[in-house]
């Protein structure tokens, strides 16, 4: 009964409007004082859980995605990959999805890839006749790539619920990354060649191959030095963010000379305003948690679904098809500040392997990205390609699919994403 | 007097900014103190913490009056523009409400630590109500904008539009 009430009140609060994090932070601290429990922990949470050395990865990870943003990277980047496989079936929808990917392994944030590439890669296929809807779904759904590939701002944040390595989160997603690359594609790939119509772009020469292989070098050389030196131990994931800001600037400003001091404002704005957005949630997230956590939900919760289910795959199952219920109408990172500290308890029980969970949810919080009417992807590439809403929603449906395919992939072979983190 | 006012946070979330890149800066100086110069630093890990500590808090109200927080507007802005007004209304009540709180519990912590000279106890061994004051520090600013912007609802100013997030 007492969970219903919880319930009732945080739906209540955030369909009226009120900001996350403080509706989260409010409403844990109306449990706490009706529980009768000290309401100074309120403040307390909200420092604790900000004054914390995992999560500065957030702004500086996010500064090295803005800087190479506004240096214009995408541009480089893209073209370097359809020098390539441009004039493969749907070449230029294949280098769409390859660029993301190399985007999401120096950015952790999908709407920065999202953002980044769907600048370049949206008029460019608009132009050649690739069909609306499926371009936009591509770029929204590309774009959730910059989650899974690390560095991942969400995964950073599960490491720290969880208090789990976020070294190894990054290394599970790199597996499961490489099947959602794949699986896009092949789709690509299979619906250019049944659909037709677009114009195909032709071989580019070897010259034009080196020129734009060589512009796009600095930045792949930097996706490698961020990923590799976690890797190696050379640096924390928080340093690693320091050095791949730091490593932004220096390629952008100096060697690619295309950042200038407006566009490093904006970057740092831009980081700014989405940094103390999702740290104060995480903030809020806290005090919701530690107060239900006095109420005993996550435990009653985890006692009831070890007795519920038997299996390990029901419970996925069920999480899954709560996620995609949650992801439609809540913001993806809330969705998961909510969810991860009522369900870690049954993980234990359940033998579900914790960086298998993060990895999974991930892909989750891919999903709800991109599910409308709530889902951040679909603005952001509403915003760059200035298309209603419902035609982007229209292209994202097969590639939703695609990720739940993925989802019961890494379920039956959890190697996909565990192989990486128990034997480097 | 409003506008000041509003001037004076988008001071503070500026200067936010430019904390996370000193954040930034510092962690960087201090991976090259130690693999360049063999000399790590023992300030480089608890002021790049402060500065985040900071950034966070000195953010709030800034974002607040450019509705920069993330926010659920899938039912309330379908509903007819008095309901939004309403529900903006009861929204910013509720946060000035949890501003009040947090302020109140997060300054006796600050002052607590003030009065008793409690330190860090790490290396640097910083005294603790320099990071304990951000979350009152940045409430107050945050409560005191929240009854600003109710207050230009109350004169009848149109509903100022959201700004998403990201994540």
């Amino acid at each position: 009964m007492e969970t219903l009430y919880i319930l009732a009140g945080l739906f209540t609060l955030l369909f009226l409007g009120v900001p996350v994090a403080f509706a989260l932070a409010g409403l844990g601290w109306i449990l706490l004082e009706v529980g009768g429990f000290s309401p100074l922990m309120v403040a307390q949470g909200m420092l604790s859980s900000t004054d914390n050395f995992i999560l500065l990865a957030v702004p500086l990870f996010l500064l090295m995605s803005n800087v190479l943003l506004q240096g214009g990277v995408g541009r480089d980047l893209f073209a370097a990959v359809q020098a390539w496989v441009g004039h493969w079936p749907g070449g230029l929808a294949v280098a769409t999805i390859l660029s993301c990917g190399i985007f999401a392994a120096i950015s952790g944030s999908s709407v920065a890839t999202a953002a980044t590439i769907g600048t370049v890669a949206i008029p460019e296929m608009a132009q050649r006749g690739y069909p609306r809807p499926f371009v936009l779904g591509l770029l929204a759904a590309g774009g959730t790539l910059g989650i899974l590939i690390p560095p991942s701002i969400p995964m950073i944040v599960y490491g720290f619920i969880t208090e789990q390595s976020v070294i190894a989160l990054f290394l599970a997603g790199v597996g499961p990354g490489l099947v959602l690359i794949f699986f896009f594609c092949v789709y690509a790939m299979a619906y250019a060649r049944l659909a037709g119509g677009y114009q195909g772009s032709d071989v580019a020469s070897w010259t034009e191959r080196r020129r734009a292989s060589i512009r796009a070098l600095p930045s792949l050389a930097l996706a490698i030095f961020v990923v590799a030196g976690i890797y190696a131990g050379a640096f924390t994931p928080t340093e690693a963010s320091a050095m791949g800001f730091a490593f932004a600037l220096v390629i952008t400003v100096l060697v690619l000379r295309s950042l200038s001091w407006d566009g490093f404002v904006v970057a740092v704005c831009q980081s700014m305003v989405t940094t103390a957005t999702i740290l104060l949630i995480v903030a809020g997230a806290k005090v919701f948690g530690k107060a239900i956590t006095l109420y005993r939900l996550p435990q009653d919760l985890s006692a009831v679904i070890v007795q519920t289910f038997t299996e390990p795959a029901m419970f996925v199952v069920v999480v899954a098809l709560v996620l995609v219920l949650m992801g439609l109408v809540l913001e993806a990172l809330s969705m998961m500040l909510i969810m991860v500290p009522v369900l870690a308890p049954s993980l234990l029980p359940l033998g579900i392997d914790p960086i298998w969970f993060g990895v999974f949810f991930v892909i989750m919080v891919e999903c709800a990205l991109i599910t409308p009417p709530v889902g951040l992807n679909l603005y952001v590439i509403q915003a760059v390609s200035r298309a209603p809403l419902g035609q982007v929603a229209k292209g994202v449906w097969p590639f939703l699919l695609m990720m739940l395919a993925t989802v019961a992939l890494i379920y039956v072979v959890p190697d996909i994403a565990l192989f990486l983190p128990f034997n480097l | 007097m409003l506008q000041l006012y509003d001037r004076f946070t988008d001071l503070a979330a500026w200067l936010a900014a430019w904390l996370y890149v000193a954040a930034g800066a510092m962690l960087g100086y201090e991976v090259a103190a130690r693999y360049l110069f063999t000399a790590p630093t023992i300030w480089a890990e608890e002021l790049s913490r402060f500065c985040l500590v900071w950034g966070t808090f000195l953010a709030a109200a800034a974002l607040l009056a450019k509705r920069q927080h993330i926010r659920i507007g899938l039912v309330v802005d379908r509903l007819p523009m008095a309901f939004r007004r309403v529900a903006e209304a009861l929204s910013l009540g509720f946060v000035a409400l949890l501003s009040a709180v947090i302020v109140w519990h997060g300054s006796g912590i600050a002052f607590d630590s003030f009065e008793r000279g409690r330190t860090a106890g790490t290396m640097l061994d910083l005294p603790m109500w320099w990071g304990e004051a951000a979350a009152p520090v940045g409430f107050a600013m945050l409560g005191v904008q929240a009854v600003i912007e109710l207050a230009k609802l109350a004169r009848g100013a149109p509903l100022p539009a959201t700004d998403h997030g990201e994540s």
